[in-house]
């Protein structure tokens, strides 16, 4: 692998670990499930919106892009960042979002029980989820760069407040979710595509 | 403040949300700070509501700056603008709304009434479950599958339709003791259908019954009490096997297996046959074929392929004096009769096998064979297979007869030979 921007690389680092065709080839397969599973969220997103009912779903609507504790879209200089702080980051969100997905779930079956598609398809995004951001930390590992470690669980899981807030908020919620799984499964799609060979420097 | 008139079951039918995340703050009715930003909140928040009611709600502004106004506010309900008329002003900060003859519910999760700003910000939104409350479920019917479960269905009342997510629940008890039971295997053979799949009496009447519960309220269907015994069904019968019977051109034999799972108890067991011709859509039936795992269809046409199938029907289960509930059909099995430049009948129907004479056409040519028999047969003993060869020959006799007489050229019907009574 040549010595680029973003290359794992690391002239500190012990020079005995260097991609190996297998490395090379799990970059490849998680690059690839990636890929998958970014077209499976926008299946989910849009059969989440279909069982919400109008607006959700319109062109134009736009509720309040407020961050969702816990996790928040990929930053605009993310792009911009060392590869291995790119996929820390792909990996830290990817945790998050199985526990959040999980309420996603809970919720809906309640609201839309007969949606029997759409629930497994949120049960199925939690595990992929946590299979892509595995898979994830195991090429960072390989890379020999820092994996996040064990991550403070998050407010989701901690929070039993009987807060009624609402179920138009709900939906929204749900939304936003299905939104940002969307996000990091395609932003980590994005910066394993540029570890593959051949892949865009 | 105003609010909706929701029906008499609503409070009690109303479920709340499950417990929502602390994150939920985050995302609407909290203001960011110093941002400017205005939320608002809708009173009701997701009232439950009867078909043709009314509505009263509001949207209360809160925000940075002070004085934020109602002004330029406005509503949509599943995203659709409302008109201006329905909405006015009660004070700085409020907006009302007032809907009148409300229709179903669009989705079941629920209508969605949003609040506006000046410039189309989502401020807050609440959603209108509008619907009708559960009517008593009906028409409950039961089958028990080798006497090893319990599978019902049942007609949701008002055809289902009450714009509201509607729970069924199906519930047993043994009549005489125990408590209530709940199935737990939902939509197996249908929308409408609950499979209990062990742990059955038999010999025992149990109750059952459907109860239908939405946000509106709830109804229970009239108690279905049955005894397993009376309600059971078998598999079809296995290895349906279809064969020529030797050169008759007009009969096909057909054998089967007794349905293992009841093989032991099938003493009075009844099937039923049907047949059609490989191209046409209709089946003529043969009934009551008692007890018995063989019949032979006469009457057919020669050289013509034909769909056979047989189910049982396990009658008199352990003494039960009730009929069981006919199987599935057996998978259609096919067989083709010998070819003939005589044409046949259409018609046919089960010749029992054992030499028992049957009724009308069938007892003449008996009658004739017997006659025969005495005059050509060594052995006093009738079978079938000398019936065969008989019949064999007789329809070669019969042929050139007729090709010598001109009577029948190739493709006119002959005059029947009496194949027996038509199916039915």
């Amino acid at each position: 692998m040549s010595r680029r921007e973003g290359s794992l690389e690391d002239p500190q680092a012990d020079s005995s670990i260097s991609p190996l065709p297998h490395l090379e080839a799990k970059i490849h397969q998680t690059h690839s499930l990636a890929r998958l599973l970014t077209k499976y969220a926008e299946q989910l997103l849009q059969e989440y919106v279909q069982h919400q009912g109008d607006p959700f779903g319109l062109p134009g609507f736009s509720p309040p892009r407020l961050p969702v504790a816990g996790l928040s879209a990929p930053a605009p200089g993310h792009a911009g960042l060392p590869a291995a702080e790119r996929l820390q980051l792909d990996a830290g969100a990817l945790s998050a979002l199985p526990p959040l997905l999980d309420v996603v779930r809970r919720h809906q079956a309640e609201l839309n029980p007969r949606a029997l598609r759409l629930l497994r398809r949120l049960e199925d995004a939690a595990r992929q989820a946590r299979a892509l951001g595995a898979a994830v930390e195991a090429v960072l590992a390989a890379l020999g760069a820092e994996t996040r470690g064990p991550r403070p669980e998050p407010a989701v899981a901690a929070a039993a407040a009987a807060t009624d807030a609402g179920v138009f908020p709900a939906k929204v919620l749900g939304l936003r979710v299905c939104g940002l799984y969307r996000e990091w499964v395609s932003r980590t799609e994005g910066d394993l595509g540029q570890l593959v060979p051949g892949g865009p420097a | 403040m105003p609010a909706g008139r929701p029906g008499p079951a609503a409070q009690s039918a109303r479920r709340p949300p499950p417990p929502l995340p602390l994150l939920l703050l985050c995302v609407l009715g909290a203001p960011r700070a110093g941002s400017g930003a205005h939320t608002a909140v809708i009173s009701p928040q997701d009232p439950t509501l009867l078909i043709g009611s009314s509505l009263q709600a509001t949207c209360s502004v809160h925000g940075d700056p002070p004085g934020t106004t109602a002004e330029g506010l406005y509503w949509t309900l599943n995203g659709r603008r409302l008109a201006p008329e329905l909405s006015r002003v009660l004070n700085a900060s409020t907006l009302a709304l007032a809907l009148a003859n409300l229709n179903g519910s669009r989705q079941q999760s629920g209508d969605n009434l949003v609040c506006h700003a000046r410039d189309g910000s989502i401020l807050a939104g609440s959603c209108l479950y509008v619907g009708l409350p559960p009517e008593k479920p009906f028409n409950i019917s039961c089958w028990s599958k080798n006497m090893k479960d319990l599978t019902c269905r049942w007609t949701p009342g008002a055809h289902g339709e009450t714009f509201l997510h509607t729970n069924y629940s199906l519930k047993y008890k043994l009549r005489w003791y125990g408590q209530d039971n709940t199935c737990e295997e939902y939509h197996t053979v249908g929308p409408h259908s609950c499979h209990i799949p062990k742990d059955l009496a038999l010999f025992t009447p149990y109750e059952i019954w459907v109860e239908a519960t939405n946000r509106l309220g709830s109804a229970r269907s009239d108690v279905l009490t049955l005894d397993i015994l009376d309600v059971v069904t078998t598999d079809p019968p296995p290895d349906v096997h279809v064969s020529r019977v030797g050169g008759l051109e007009d009969q096909l034999s057909v054998r089967w297996v007794s349905p293992p799972a009841l093989k032991d108890f099938l003493f009075q067991a009844k099937y039923q046959i049907r047949y059609r011709v490989e191209d046409s859509v209709d089946w003529k039936v043969v009934d009551d074929v008692s007890n018995q795992t063989s019949c032979r269809l006469a009457g057919l046409k020669p050289g013509t392929v034909y769909f056979v199938q047989v189910r049982c029907n396990p009658f008199g289960i352990y003494g039960s004096k009730k009929a069981g509930i006919w199987s599935e059909w057996s998978h259609p099995t096919a067989a083709s009769t010998p070819r003939s430049e005589r044409p046949g009948p259409g018609g046919g129907a089960c010749e029992p096998r054992g030499g028992e004479p049957s009724s009308g056409p069938v007892r003449r040519e008996l009658k004739q064979f017997l006659g025969w028999l005495k005059k050509h047969a060594y052995c006093s003993n009738l079978s079938f297979r000398l019936y065969d060869q008989w019949r064999a020959w007789m329809q070669k006799t019969h042929k050139t007869r007729n090709q010598d007489e001109g009577i029948l050229p190739s493709g006119r019907r002959g005059t029947t030979r009496g194949k027996g009574s038509p199916a039915r």
